[in-house]
């Protein structure tokens, strides 16, 4: 059965990029305002919330966040809980709160995620980021993020052919869908051959395969059907949702060229919602590297597996395509402060479901799939959305 | 070699230069790197095994940055290799050019070895058969 039960009313992210001086509680507390007062929900509806950040115990030195940036954001006293699943916080922390209102235990909730990562050098959030890797087994070893990614990409040229080319070519999209979004930490188009510089982060990934460190938060509240009214003539309904785990090493897994958790998640969400990938109008992607969106749109199946490459070269995938993938400019351009990135996903879908993404907005737009996955791939949140009157 | 294994025993033997796999005590699977449970039939009864050393190439990176850790070490290969006893490990490559990448063939047969570092860290690491 779809869910009925859970409406986005409002949703919004702060500019992700290097956000000089601005700190953790002060991004925070931005994006919050913004989904809230400024969208006409009174903080004082607010039941509890949910709030996904990875790191910043390594980031700026901060544990038990949740209160602390509650209270900051002029609302402490109500429940309010810190999820961690590396990338994927953002996506569990909205998962956790669906089964909050579905439940009928609250009518009216918060989601936010946040991260500040451009407080320690490069090779300090390098680090950092590794923490989501296998510690004993992998990351000790040297293995980075970006090798993991690297791993895959291998495989995946290996078994379908998939080139450097076909990878420079979503970074490409990816700057042009961005060069329109003022949110965006790059608002630059790149040439092919820009993209194509040799700089190699690890190979085959090149510096423009990856996506970048950034500082950013958003939020977005969640309520009841009956409650959405009073704030809102046109929620966005999630109708469907999935998650699944996978195996944190890269080893363990038979098949690189593909994420388990993605798929799995991506059953139980289409499953959940009664639909099918055919049915979905445009799709935003955990594109933290321009491999792990060809593989993503594979995973979720709109396309087969080995030919999720050949959809970006034909333009499929472009704002414009039969079905568009990032349509503001995913992970990759428009940044990545892991934590938020998750609950920015469901910002972008709910403006390009309502009709409100500007230059960025897609034809087609009832309809849609978001994909967060964490880390190594080891955790996966799939989420369809519809808007309401569609 | 009857004793539980442990994970600390595990990634010592690897800096002993000694590696050892996991092996399910009831149905013989070899599982590395350890799990506290088998990935054929659940159970968490384990003992060590030794292994072949020989392996084929599955998958592999070349690192070019790294956290200051390795960053002296880049550019280096992580491989993924599939021991002869059917469990895959993550690895160090060896032998090969890390500026060469492209001449490296998934599928090449490899074999166990270390690599030493500076600081007297041992990697657990594969090289050309
Ligand atoms: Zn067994």
């Amino acid at each position: 059965m779809p869910l009925d039960n859970s409406n986005i009313v409002s949703a919004a992210q702060t500019k992700f990029g290097a956000l000089k001086g601005v700190t953790l509680r002060e991004m925070f507390s931005e994006a919050v305002d913004k989904a809230t007062v400024d969208a006409g929900v009174p903080k004082k509806d607010i039941q509890a919330a949910f709030i996904g950040s990875f790191i910043p115990e390594m980031l700026v030195h901060q544990g038990h966040t949740a209160p602390l940036l509650m209270d900051f954001a002029g609302m402490k006293g109500i429940p309010a809980t810190r999820h961690e699943d590396a990338c994927a916080a953002g996506a569990t922390a909205l998962r956790a709160a669906v089964m909050a209102i579905e439940s009928g235990m609250y009518d009216t909730v918060l989601v936010a995620g946040v991260e500040k990562m451009t407080s320690v050098s490069t090779n300090k959030a390098t680090e950092a980021l590794a923490a989501a890797a296998d510690d004993e087994f992998e990351s000790s070893m040297g293995l980075t993020f970006p090798g993991v990614f690297g791993i895959a990409a291998v495989a995946h040229m290996q078994k379908y052919g998939t080139t450097e080319e076909d990878m420079a070519r979503v970074a490409v999209k990816a700057h042009k869908n961005a060069s329109t979004n003022p949110l965006a930490q790059f608002q630059k188009e790149i040439s092919l051959e820009k993209a194509m510089t040799p700089r190699y982060i690890a190979w085959p990934l090149k510096l423009f395969d990856c996506s970048p460190i950034s500082d950013g938060a958003a939020a977005l509240v969640l309520t009841s059907t009956e409650k959405a009214k009073q704030y809102t003539d046109l929620p966005v309904k999630i109708t469907g949702t999935g998650q699944a785990s996978a195996s944190m090493n890269l080893c363990d897994r038979d098949d690189l060229t593909s994420f388990s958790a993605s798929v799995d998640a991506s059953r139980t969400a289409y499953k959940m919602a009664g639909l099918e990938a055919k049915d979905m109008d445009f799709a935003v992607v955990h594109d933290c590297f321009t491999i792990a969106e060809i593989i993503a749109s594979e995973d979720i199946g709109f396309f087969k597996p080995g030919e999720g490459a050949k959809a970006v070269n034909d333009g499929v995938t472009a704002r414009d395509g039969d079905k568009p993938i990032n349509p503001m400019g995913g992970l990759k351009a428009v940044g990545h402060p892991v934590g938020a990135t998750g609950v920015k996903q469901a910002v972008v879908l709910y403006r390009e479901l309502l009709g409100d993404a500007g230059p960025n907005q897609v034809s087609k737009h009832d309809t849609a799939i978001m994909h967060n996955f964490g880390g190594t791939g080891a955790t996966a949140v799939v989420n369809i959305m519809r808007r309401a009157d569609a | 070699m009857s004793e539980k294994p442990t994970v600390e025993e595990y990634l010592k033997n690897i800096q002993d230069s000694q590696f050892k796999a996991y092996k399910c005590v009831d149905c013989g699977m070899v599982i590395a790197p350890p799990s506290g449970s088998c990935y054929g039939c659940g159970s968490s009864k384990m003992e060590w095994a030794n292994v072949s050393g020989k392996g084929k190439l599955v998958s592999f990176t070349v690192i070019h940055i790294a956290p200051d850790e390795f960053a002296e070490e880049t550019p280096y290969y992580i491989a993924i290799v599939e021991l002869a006893e059917g469990t895959r490990v993550s690895a160090r490559l060896l032998g090969y050019d890390p500026l060469k990448p492209e001449e490296v063939k998934l599928g090449s047969d490899v074999k166990l070895d270390y690599e030493d570092t500076e600081s007297g860290k041992k990697y657990l690491a594969f090289k050309p058969a």
